[in-house]
């Protein structure tokens, strides 16, 4: 599944100019996206396994890194949503 | 008359320079033992133009408008955005050939084949890593070729080896003096985003670069469209590869290296078809 407006918001935020506005306003940019409420709490919350399952998985990790998580948090947190996970360590992986 | 001088294959992960001073001296020697044999080879080959055939990393297109494929004719093509590749030393020197250009879609749409075309494709490190690694005696033109490898759905591994073939086919059909290389660019098997990011399929690679190295198209398809369903999403970039196979007319190639290295994510080759 694809949310086109995370996906949009993941694939803007490679701009310098987004990442500064939303470094400024987060809630303001995302609103700006039309970001369901429930994504913005995952958003919100780094909520790696949650979003993983609405977006590009490329986008995602350029996400992350933008936003300054360390590879080996964002590492543990994708792996966490492997096979033998249950639905809610996927959903807050 | 054109003519077909030589097609190369290369990894191109980006922690391969992103994170290049974490990597082990050991690690760090064989990766550029790799790259500089790769382009000692296209250099001696003496290519006034390089097709180079990488997927687009969500810099020109997204989700908006997502081309299957994408020929860049334009005169110029931009330096790659991305903040680890601020020094590539081609940033502003990378120019295309819009006449060649044109002449490959014009082939293409002869033969059924209806690419999408861009006057100034942005080239990410997918294009421009291997230039970089390669260490060329000199920069040849470029016609950008971006595959969409990344977001489902994507072009069959069939369809990837037809497009080699028309490669091959419109390169000898042009009429200008002009020595063409390929340079097929990504893979092998990687895992990005995913739950298996950090996982090197070296089963997979093994039996990719079997199929490739014997040259059997029916065995590469079957190979490839049962692997990539089973193994991370950075190996669709094989299919890069693929249209390289196709374009050498299947005859098989030498493999230079292969690298599973994990602390980059990638399984990296490195290949060069017989002509």
């Amino acid at each position: 599944m694809r949310d086109y407006w995370l996906s949009r918001f993941f694939f803007e935020m490679q701009q310098p100019a987004v990442r500064e506005r939303y470094a400024a306003d987060p809630q303001g940019v995302m609103d700006g996206y039309r970001i369901k409420p429930e994504v913005q709490t995952a958003i919100r919350a780094n909520d790696v396994g949650a979003l993983s399952a609405l977006t590009n998985p490329y986008l995602l990790r350029f996400y992350f890194g933008y936003v300054g998580m360390p590879e080996a948090e964002f590492l543990s947190r994708i792996r966490a949503t492997g096979p033998g996970k249950t639905a809610a360590e996927v959903v807050h992986g | 008359m054109a003519e077909l001088v030589g097609v190369f294959a290369a990894s191109h992960g980006p922690v391969i320079v992103r994170d290049w001073d974490k990597l082990t001296p050991e690690i760090q020697a064989s990766l550029n033992a790799a790259f500089e044999e790769t382009g000692r080879r296209l250099s001696a080959v003496r290519a006034d133009l390089v097709i180079v055939i990488s997927p687009d990393h969500w810099v020109n297109f997204f989700m908006n408008n997502l081309p299957a494929i994408c020929i860049g004719v334009g005169e110029e093509h931009a330096g790659p955005p991305e903040p680890f590749m601020k020094p590539y030393p081609y940033m502003d020197s990378m120019r295309g050939d819009p006449a060649f250009a044109a002449h490959v879609v014009e082939t293409a749409m002869s033969r059924d084949f209806e690419p999408s075309i861009s006057h100034h494709l942005v080239l990410d490190h997918g294009f421009c890593l291997p230039l970089w690694k390669m260490k060329l005696d000199r920069l040849p033109l470029i016609l950008p070729i971006a595959i969409n490898d990344l977001e489902p759905p994507m072009m069959s591994v069939r369809r990837c080896l037809q497009w080699g073939r028309l490669l091959r086919e419109a390169i000898a059909g042009y009429p200008g003096d002009l020595r063409v290389a390929i340079l097929a660019t990504g893979g092998l098997s990687h895992s990005i985003g995913e739950h298996t990011m950090g996982q090197v399929d070296e089963a997979f690679d093994q039996r990719c670069i079997a199929a490739l190295r014997a040259g059997d198209d029916a065995t590469v398809i079957h190979q490839l469209e049962d692997g990539l369903a089973s193994t991370g999403n950075g190996a669709q970039e094989a299919r890069n590869w693929v249209i390289a196979h196709g374009a050498a007319a299947s005859k098989g190639f030498d493999l230079i290296a292969y690298l599973p290295t994990p602390e980059v994510y990638v399984g990296c080759a490195f290949a060069e078809w017989k002509l």
